[in-house]
């Protein structure tokens, strides 16, 4: 029927490279998760900190991760902090940026689940003795979690999606690059790129499958 | 409505040998346009004037090709990743993009007979200690991602066990991050070093010593079946030698000095 | 530091640039909107059992990476099925899915947000079921979902950056054009980051101003 004629065993062959790199990608997923996650409490701690500088560079960060390409962020990573003398591996920026990234989006859907714990709350705890960052820990933020918990879902699944950038500063360890790279020996770009993509969707769907194991066992009211 | 298989079948056979008569070569001069992937990164080969229109060694091949044929040029630009998609999913009819010739590549597309020939050289960040290129072992070094010296460069860095391998999407990328200091060194073309450092637009480098490759022979592509466009392609290169224009061409890009040789010696072709 | 060699012929090249940027992202989220508003009707109406198919087809381009997305789609409809799509068609018709799907999603969720007893009233004072869906979900289903759909819409501009991969030259693609000429990675990576910047910024600004507005009646 077709011209083309599928050579399915010659990327298959090189299945064992291809999931290696998958262990990378989850990795850098993972850990810009755990960071990206940690930096937007901080972010949002900043903002409602109620000082200027703190709240300013938290407003910063949040608007440039929300307002640029994912790539020019990873891009910046790598060549502009290079440019002021800070050099960081492929495998740093690609984290760097894609934590940048994680923390300004979680940062602003921290704020909105917010507004949906009422000040009383944190005010309660406050009159029973609590400081303001314990108030913080033990009454808003678990709840606050639990209403972005979806996003964060949602982000986590964007930063194994985002790992596939890595390509543009170098990296050649991660599923996208490890694929390129096999690409420019073979050529065979259907058959490689489609094997890529079901791994892709295999993680995500292993990932939303976790994410509703925990919700389920976090979550019970 | 009811379409029987073999209704279905017969239509299939028809437009398949409909389409199979006339080959690509033929399709090309009755189009009137041939369509030449170029990399305009990879200067003096390909690259952009003022202007920013294409020029360069392979541009003016592409237009030679052309007017072999009695055809327009069009020339598309591309990477070295995104060469072969371009290809084979039929957005250009040949890629004068300085192709290496390698066995693995060829199960897929169609070489001609090589059309130049390339060196490479070691580049080095001057902050980096090198004498040669084995210097470079155990260092971090980079080339431009689904290049033959970057194929070349990662199986060094996989053979000596120690150092680090980076590849780019570009060649500015990797000129960029060796300037910058990413990167300890780096492989390229001669031809591409010469005019890198020269240009004076990358501060911090220098030509270290030749690369120990086999030159690097780089040929036309086509589709792997389109037999007929490849033989006349191979007779264009053999006519742009013989006519003197390949000289004129590296003189005019690359400098004095004898063109690289295209012929292997002690093998037929 | 800000002696460049940018001259006024290379800013109008970053302004094509520009414009295919923009063009592409008007054509797919225009198409993509349409066709979400579509599948997230079909989705409710069907229920999640009778539009599982369409809702895995959908999934499937939310759960890889449009990178390969557009690298796969160009493949194969070029190689395989060799159909000389140009790429800036194949980048139209991958980003129109894309956005399809997450649109899809903010329309059913807009649709599940209008009280059900609403819409029963609505039906038993005689309105028929277009009538219903105009008058009564439409007006209240877009209150819910036009924010989403305004961050949505800057992320597929933000995301067009990756049609370079099939030959398209948007924005970051003549940014790195004339990087690769000019050698001034910095200053043009700046100009570009900025462009993006003063476009989705204030349409940002603007969506979180209608969210608030419209959260608060």
């Amino acid at each position: 029927m077709f011209n083309y004629r599928f050579q399915w065993k010659q990327a298959w062959n090189r299945l064992p490279e291809m999931l290696d790199g998958a262990l990378i990608t989850m990795q850098v997923a993972i850990l810009s998760m755990i960071l990206g996650i940690v930096l937007a409490i901080l972010l949002t701690l900043f903002r409602r900190s109620g000082n200027r500088v703190l709240s300013g560079v938290a407003t910063t960060w949040v608007e440039i991760a929300r307002n640029t390409p994912a790539l020019f962020q990873i891009y910046m990573a790598h060549f502009g902090l290079a440019g002021i003398g800070i050099h960081l591996s492929p495998y740093s920026s690609l984290l760097l940026g894609i934590t940048f990234n994680n923390a300004g989006y979680l940062a602003e859907n921290f704020r909105g689940a917010l507004k949906a714990i009422p000040d009383t709350q944190p005010r309660a705890g406050r009159s029973l003795g609590m400081s303001d960052l314990q108030a913080f820990r033990f009454i808003v933020l678990p709840q606050m979690i639990r209403i972005s918990f979806p996003t964060i879902t949602n982000q986590m699944v964007w930063a194994v999606l985002m790992t596939s950038l890595g390509v543009t500063v170098g990296m050649n360890m991660d599923l996208y690059g490890v694929t390129q790279d096999l690409n420019a020996l073979t050529f065979r770009t259907f058959e490689l790129f489609a094997i890529a993509a079901v791994i892709f969707y295999v993680i995500v769907k292993i990932i939303q499958a976790g994410a509703w194991l925990i919700s389920r066992r976090l979550f019970r009211y | 409505m009811k379409v029987s298989l073999p209704s279905i079948a017969a239509i299939a056979t028809i437009a398949i040998s409909g389409s199979a008569t006339a080959d690509l070569l033929d399709d090309v001069i009755s189009s009137g346009t041939l369509r030449c992937a170029v990399v305009l990164d990879f200067p003096p080969m390909g690259s952009r004037d003022a202007d920013n229109n294409p020029q360069g060694f392979d541009v003016d091949y592409c237009n030679d090709l052309a007017k072999a044929l009695g055809v327009e040029a069009e020339v598309v630009e591309t990477t070295f990743p995104e060469r072969i998609p371009a290809l084979v999913s039929g957005q250009v009819d040949v890629a004068v993009a300085s192709t290496s010739d390698t066995l693995e590549r060829a199960k897929t597309v169609g070489f001609t007979i090589p059309y130049y020939a390339f060196e490479n050289a070691v580049v080095a960040n001057e902050g980096v200690e090198m004498a040669d290129w084995e210097g470079m072992k155990g260092k971090t070094v980079g080339a431009t991602a689904g290049t033959y010296e970057a194929i070349w460069l990662e199986g060094k860095v996989k053979e000596w066990g120690e150092g680090e391998f980076r590849p780019y999407q570009n060649q500015a990328d990797v000129f960029l991050a060796l300037s910058q200091g990413q990167l300890d060194a780096t492989v390229s073309t001669v031809e591409v070093a010469e005019a890198n450092v020269e240009s004076g637009k990358f501060p911090g480098i220098k030509i270290v010593d030749k690369a120990p490759m086999v030159p690097d022979y780089v040929a036309l592509i086509t589709l792997r079946e389109e037999q007929g466009l490849i033989n006349y392609m191979n007779l264009f290169i053999n006519q742009q030698v013989r006519t003197g224009r390949y000289a004129e061409l590296y003189k005019k890009w690359v400098g004095d000095g004898e063109p690289a040789d295209l012929t292997i010696p002690g093998v037929y072709r | 530091m800000f002696d460049t060699a940018l001259t006024a012929n290379d800013f109008i090249f970053l302004a094509k640039g520009a414009g295919m940027t923009i063009f592409v992202t008007a054509i797919s989220v225009f198409f993509g909107t349409i066709l979400g508003i579509v599948f997230g009707v079909i989705r409710y109406q069907l229920g999640p059992f009778w539009s599982a198919p369409l809702m895995f087809v959908l999934d499937i381009f939310r759960s890889i990476p449009l990178l390969i997305q557009l690298v796969l789609t160009y493949a194969f409809l070029g190689t395989v099925l060799r159909l000389g799509m140009s790429g800036l068609t194949v980048a139209c018709i991958v980003l129109t899915l894309y956005t399809s799907a997450y649109c899809a999603e903010i329309v059913r969720g807009g649709i599940e947000a209008v009280p059900l007893t609403l819409r029963r009233a609505a039906r038993s004072l005689g309105m028929t079921w277009a009538q219903d869906m105009r008058s009564i979900v439409l007006p209240l289903a877009t209150r819910v979902a036009l924010p989403s759909w305004i961050g949505l819409a800057l992320g597929v501009m933000k995301d067009s950056a990756l049609v370079y991969v099939v030959q398209v030259t948007e924005l970051l693609k003549s940014t790195q054009i004339l990087i690769t000429r000019l050698q001034e990675p910095l200053l043009l990576l700046m100009i570009c980051g900025a462009f993006y910047f003063v476009i989705s910024f204030p349409v940002a600004r603007f969506g979180g101003y209608l969210e608030k507005r419209w959260s608060n009646d």
